[in-house]
């Protein structure tokens, strides 16, 4: 936005972002497109894209002369000559990951590819794989996802299977797509095909994103893929050659930006998916089910995730307590562990543990080490907590173990979700440890 | 070489663009190291690109699919020069502090103005050499002005941008890059095309090369300075010469590719009059399923297809020569070369000597319907791709009858002659880098230019003493050596001046790898030639011997026994010889030129 003062000079002129205009100011003349100033950099400069292409920043000054010299050109995509046809049908759901979405080069704003031609422009291979139906759900960034968008994702994925998809793709944000994986794994039974969550770690407009190739093998996977549960697919690596499957309960972002930032914790990897559409399955799956797909959006939003590390005041659970929170998920150091033997009291968690236990909050425990199975029987602080009626979430990660008590508590009473929390619904919990070799699998 | 009404005769236009390479520290958007030359490769990446809108030139949808299909690119990746930033798997640190600076200097040395606010750009690039498929680029200068001794050339404008990978080779359809030199910072400077002659061209490629190598902070060595050449002609339209590498051939490239335009325009005219026109293509691989001619029969026999087109009208013209080893006919093949085949076969060419029968070629021209004054052109390549090339060739053979199309062209290697690289992009491949916060160039401490070209040359010629040494020395790419060697050790300017126009070129003439002498050694050399440990006849010989390190140096000296024999050590040296004062000089220097001082000998003896 530029100031008000610029704005008003600009509509005096007649103009407005994306016209030509001329600017004069003494002896110096510029003219150029007029670009809409993002909230980054001076408020006092005005930027003019120059016949070169390059934009640059103008101070403004009252006396300066803005003319328009001729209006700007509104975007529209170009016509594919490209058409969907003869493929197997797929629903893509829209949720505001930037897949599909276009810069305008003359005023810098982005267009989301709706319709199935646009797609196709952006990204031709598509045309040869499968028949698209769009559904543009909403447009946010992940990390301002609820589980009201999870409940909206859940229902529009029912919709486009009762429409004859055979498999639904999911475009999302990376942030939190793991919990909206885990979320929707929870939340659909019975699926009759896959469900397949992707984004993009690079922006796609820029010819090198990501977007494309996790898009086409995201496709791929919908059009003839076998495992018909909720997964994430993204690259296996930083090269444009493989994606990778991975069960939504056992997927995590573990880098900030590479474009393979989603790793399998504890054998999650459904399939390897290539480029080109061939599929090689890794590890175990569920087949397309014959039963009735089954729906259970409920969520209770009283539950939190809190973190233990050394000096954390466990007052924090009094706070939740008086707030009224039916569930906690402590993400614990190690096997399991608390401080709960500690030589100074106002660190030790074994009192506050007990008097949330007793005012009939469920609690949790999974391990911030991210990769193996809590255990309460090793250590005496772990046997103490389990004696106090902590449940121990086994090798489930704490940010799907804390979405499943949500689900859990949203649709079933107390004693059923306690029950519940450590058994396994939808891969979340594997009974078996299973040995990894490599450099980064554990 | 033409004079100056005859380029004003035929409208000639001419610009420079110079890339120079910074000698920052590190590169212009991340903490890798800039100098990348012994860094070590760690292993490659594969990625594939997209063309996004405005960059597919001549190619329509269809033709975008299919070459995007093939578009595939391996980086190799390095230790030290290389980090997720450079393989676009992290945002773009903030921009380098001493290589705006720089920049910032370089356009108020050439009395630039500088923005009030310096919008990062993302610049697309469609060749595969940036693994982001952009360059970062920024204009930091304009309307600057570059005086020749009374011409003033216009400068519109100074960019500070990010220097692409080098190009390593290729894999069946991949392009293979180095990732080392990626993100270096590199500052180009154009000029408008207002210089006149192929003459001034060269002379404002050579101030440009000269005020920037003068500021001491530019990268040395092959490709750290690139000159391109937009060259035009009346009716004719701007073509772009990438990588004009030698400076004195500069003027005689320019005056070829003007030869070339105006016989494209020639031919165009003829076409017009001829009513010449290209006709559908027709595949013909039957008529050649048992022929002698082997391009042809080796691309049946795996599965290719043969497809060929009329041109009506253009007999002769394909052939012709638009300069030196230049032909209609190979613009049309370096279309087709444009997306991996080997060429093409045109009418205008001796048929047989490709091996074809008589009989074929009549079948071939009754299938075409070939009249007189016909030519045509066929390619073979398996089917979707023989398709494709033989659409871009016939794009091309049409557009022939525009005369000169807007294309970058390539310098041929060797050779002064150029090849077509790509349709020249337009301002719709720039969008605003959105990783990047807009500069403000206030923040920046203004540093001075460049020392003034003629205050250099007094100085040196004051330093070394001789006139025509100081003028070479200020042309040359070593100066900044010179100077650095010239403060650092203290030798004598004559010396190092000597040593490093004459005699590390004699070397170099003699075969021995001077390249490889680095930096570091040669100083150390001179260090020790300026404490007195070594002669000057011994840094000959080191040099000769190519010392890679300091180590190496010190190796040298004490292994070829390479020290120096003075005071009290020569003294007892010249007690040892009998005879006059000459003989004496003669005898001691016949036996430890290397060792001996002969001025000190000389002293001695007095």
């Amino acid at each position: 936005m530029y100031s008000a003062e610029i704005e008003k000079a600009i509509r005096s002129a007649g103009a407005k972002a994306g016209d030509m205009i001329r600017i004069t100011e003494g002896d110096e003349t510029f003219e150029g497109i007029l670009i809409p100033r993002s909230e980054a950099g001076d408020p006092a400069a005005l930027i003019l894209k120059l016949q070169n292409g390059y934009n640059i920043g103008i101070k403004f000054s009252g006396s300066m002369k803005i003319e328009r010299i001729k209006p700007g050109s509104s975007f529209s995509f170009p016509k594919s000559a490209l058409r969907f046809s003869g493929h197997e049908k797929i629903g893509l759901i829209y949720t505001g990951g930037t897949i599909g979405s276009k810069v305008d080069y003359t005023t810098g704003g982005v267009h989301m590819a709706t319709k199935p031609e646009e797609l196709l422009y952006e990204i031709p291979e598509l045309s040869v794989i499968a028949d698209i139906k769009v559904n543009n759900l909403m447009s946010i960034a992940s990390d301002d996802m609820t589980y009201k968008e999870w409940q909206m994702i859940a229902n529009a994925v029912k919709d486009a299977f009762a429409d004859g998809a055979r498999g639904v793709i999911i475009t999302h944000g990376t942030d939190t797509m793991h919990y909206t994986s885990a979320a929707l794994s929870f939340m659909l039974t019975n699926l009759p095909g896959p469900v397949i969550l992707t984004g993009a770690q690079r922006s796609p407009d820029r010819g090198s994103s990501d977007a494309f190739m996790n898009l086409i093998c995201a496709s791929h996977f919908s059009t003839k893929g076998l495992a018909a549960e909720v997964s994430i697919c993204m690259h296996m690596g930083t090269s444009d050659d493989y994606c990778t499957i991975i069960r939504g309960t056992r997927a995590r972002k573990m880098h900030t930006s590479r474009r393979d930032a989603f790793k399998d914790v504890g054998g999650g990897t459904i399939a390897d998916v290539r480029i080109d559409g061939e599929i090689d399955y890794i590890g175990r799956y569920q087949g397309a089910s014959e039963a009735k797909l089954e729906l259970r959006t409920k969520f209770e939003p009283k539950v939190a995730l809190v973190k233990i590390y050394p000096n954390s005041d466990p007052d924090i659970l009094k706070y939740y307590s008086e707030k009224g929170y039916k569930g906690i998920i402590l993400e614990a150091t190690g096997l399991g562990h608390l401080p709960v033997s500690t030589v100074h009291k106002e660190f030790n968690w074994l009192q506050a543990v007990n008097e949330a236990v007793d005012k009939g909050m469920v609690i949790g425990v999974s391990s911030q080490c991210i990769y193996g199975r809590v255990n309460p029987r090793v250590y005496k602080n772990a046997r103490m907590l389990n004696d106090a009626g902590v449940i121990y979430c086994e090798d489930m990660m704490p940010e799907v173990a804390y979405v499943k008590l949500g689900f859990l508590l949203g649709n079933y009473k107390h004693d059923k979700s306690a029950e519940m929390l450590c058994k396994n619904i939808a891969g979340e919990i594997t009974e078996r440890s299973e040995i990894r070799l490599g450099s980064d699998a554990r | 070489m033409q004079d100056k009404s005859y380029y004003e005769k035929i409208g000639f236009k001419c610009g420079l663009e110079i890339h120079q390479r910074i000698a920052s520290q590190f590169k212009l958007f991340c903490s890798c190291s800039s100098s990348f030359a012994e860094d070590k490769m760690i292993g490659s990446i594969t990625r594939s690109q997209r063309a996004v809108a405005g960059e597919t030139g001549h190619l329509d949808v269809a033709t975008q699919f299919e070459s995007m299909k093939s578009r595939k690119f391996v980086y190799n990746l390095y230790e030290n020069s290389t980090c997720l930033v450079d393989i676009d798997e992290e945002p773009p640190h903030e921009v380098n502090k001493e290589a705006m600076e720089f920049a910032l200097s370089i356009s108020n040395s050439l009395n630039a103005k500088i923005p009030y606010e310096i919008e990062p750009m993302r610049k697309e690039v469609v060749d595969g050499s940036d693994p982001s498929a952009f360059q970062r680029s920024m204009l930091i200068g304009y309307g600057g002005l570059l005086d020749l001794n009374g011409i003033k050339i216009e400068v519109p404008s100074i960019f500070l941008e990010e220097e692409s990978s080098g190009v390593s080779g290729t894999s069946g359809n991949a392009a293979i890059y180095d990732v080392s030199r990626l993100g270096i910072p590199l500052i180009e400077i154009d000029t408008s095309p207002t210089i006149r002659t192929p003459q001034e061209a060269k002379t404002a490629a050579k101030e440009l090369g000269l005020l920037l190598r003068l500021t001491g902070k530019v990268q040395r060595g092959i490709g750290s300075i690139r000159q391109d050449v937009n060259v035009s002609v009346l009716n004719g339209n701007r073509v772009e010469i990438k990588g004009v590498q030698n400076l004195d051939q500069m003027d005689i490239i320019i005056e070829n590719e003007v030869e070339r335009q105006l016989a494209l325009l020639k031919i165009a005219e003829e076409l017009k009059a001829r009513e010449a026109s290209i006709c559908k293509p027709i595949e013909v691989t039957k008529l050649f399923s048992n022929s002698k001619a082997r391009i042809i029969r080796e691309k049946i026999s795996s599965g290719c297809s043969v497809i060929a087109a009329r041109l009506s009208g253009y007999a002769g013209l394909i052939g012709m020569e638009t300069g030196k080893g230049m032909r209609l006919g190979r613009e049309l093949s370096e279309y087709a070369k444009s997306i991996g085949l080997k060429g093409i076969i045109h009418g205008d060419e001796n048929l047989s000597s490709y091996g074809f029968s008589e009989a074929e070629l009549s079948s071939l021209g009754k299938e075409l319907g070939l009249k007189a004054g016909d030519s045509f052109v066929m390619v073979a390549e398996e089917d979707e791709r023989a398709k494709l090339a033989i659409k871009l060739v016939l794009d091309r053979a049409e557009k022939a009858k525009v005369g000169v199309l807007q294309e970058t062209r390539a310098i041929e290697q060797g050779k002064v002659s150029t090849r077509f690289l790509r349709p020249i992009p337009g301002g719709s491949r720039m969008y605003p880098e959105t990783d990047i916060l807009p500069i403000n160039p206030l923040h920046y401490s203004k540093k001075s230019g460049p020392e003034k070209a003629t205050n250099v040359l007094d100085r040196l010629e004051k330093e070394i003493g001789v006139k025509q040494l100081a003028e070479q020395m200020l042309w040359s790419k070593e100066l900044s050596q010179y100077s650095e060697i010239v403060e650092k050790t203290g030798a004598e300017p004559l010396t190092v001046a000597t040593i490093l126009l004459e005699k590390l070129k004699e070397l170099r003439r003699s075969g021995k790898e001077i390249s490889t002498i680095s930096n570091a050694a040669l100083v150390h050399i001179f260090d020790e030639y300026a404490k007195g440990t070594i002669t000057r006849q011994a840094i000959e010989a080191i040099l000769s011997m190519t010392p890679k390190t300091s180590a190496d140096v010190d190796n040298i000296i004490k292994e070829e026994g390479l020290k120096r024999i003075s005071g009290q050590k020569l003294k007892r040296l010249i007690e040892e010889y009998d005879g006059s004062k000459v003989e004496k000089i003669r005898a001691i220097m016949s036996k430890h030129r290397l060792n001996v001082d002969g001025k000190e000998l000389n002293e001695m003896l007095k």
